[in-house]
């Protein structure tokens, strides 16, 4: 039950960063001009092209990713690993021998 | 060390490969950030002292933002503490990183700024990884690796009897 919890927040986790920063980028970039998460300006300063995503959800999506993994990790202080005691045991064991 | 017979991407994953120069480099990484923000922190100290006004209308700043209701949140209810604890926070989680005491739980505080910064700075002229990301996901990294173990005092307070007394309290140390 632990693993495939620990399993699905890597991946829940990896996923979310992974598509706020690459697949959502690779998609703006595709989208054409500006190719970045910011509005393309002219030398007047005005704004001639908007990014095709809201830099909201990018950001969004890769902070969601960060909260996966913080809660994940204080899931696993509420609950620690099986066999994290004992490989502890084990390392406390080597360093006395 | 990982290793998934059923997908030939998953192979052998072990990080004693990196050999002695691990260490070595996340030590020299952690206190490279560590002075990162004690030098933002103790330089707001000095000129502002406990009265970081800047910090408020930062958080004020972020309505249109992924974090904008708790940061206007912050900036309308509790002000007084967002001037204190900027200043405050980024010396003494420097000063964690640097001597590598409770390094978790200050790379925890340093990914919260590097949040807000992240964000709120939300310019995004050169794409969304921008450095403020990369100093989000460096004290990620430290928070992952553990990183006060390596020449860092994290490596006595876990032997201290209240830690070995209270395993839970190593989640807070590197």
């Amino acid at each position: 039950m632990t693993d495939t919890i620990d399993k699905a927040a890597m991946a829940l986790s990896s996923t979310l960063l992974l598509a706020g920063i690459v697949v959502l980028g690779a998609v703006e970039t595709l989208d054409g001009v500006p190719y970045g998460a910011a509005p393309t300006t002219n030398e007047a300063g005005e704004v001639i092209a908007q990014p095709g995503i809201d830099p909201a959800v990018r950001t969004g999506l890769v902070l969601a990713g960060l909260a996966v993994l913080g809660l994940w990790g204080l899931y696993r202080v509420a609950v620690p690993a099986t066999g994290a005691e004992h490989r502890t045991a084990a390392d406390t064991t080597a360093e006395t021998q | 060390m990982a290793y998934d017979v059923s997908n030939p991407l998953a192979g052998e994953f072990d990080l004693g490969r990196a050999g002695p120069l691990a260490p070595v480099w996340l030590a020299t990484l952690r206190v490279v950030v560590g002075w990162w923000f004690f030098h933002a922190g103790v330089t707001k100290l000095i000129e502002s002292g406990l009265h970081f006004t800047a910090g408020p209308s930062y958080l004020q700043g972020m309505g249109d933002t992924v974090l904008g209701p708790v940061a206007v949140w912050m900036a309308t209810t509790i002000p007084g503490f967002v001037e204190a604890i900027v200043p405050l926070a980024e010396t003494l989680i420097g000063l964690a990183l640097i001597v590598g005491a409770l390094v978790r739980l200050a790379s925890v505080g340093g990914a919260i700024f590097m949040a807000f910064f992240w964000v709120g700075n939300a310019e995004f002229g050169h794409g969304v990884v921008n450095g403020d990301l990369m100093g989000l996901l460096l004290f990620v990294t430290l928070l992952v690796l553990g990183a006060g173990r390596y020449l860092g005092l994290d490596a006595v307070l876990e032997r201290l009897a209240l830690v070995e007394n209270h395993p839970r309290l190593k989640h807070l140390l590197g």
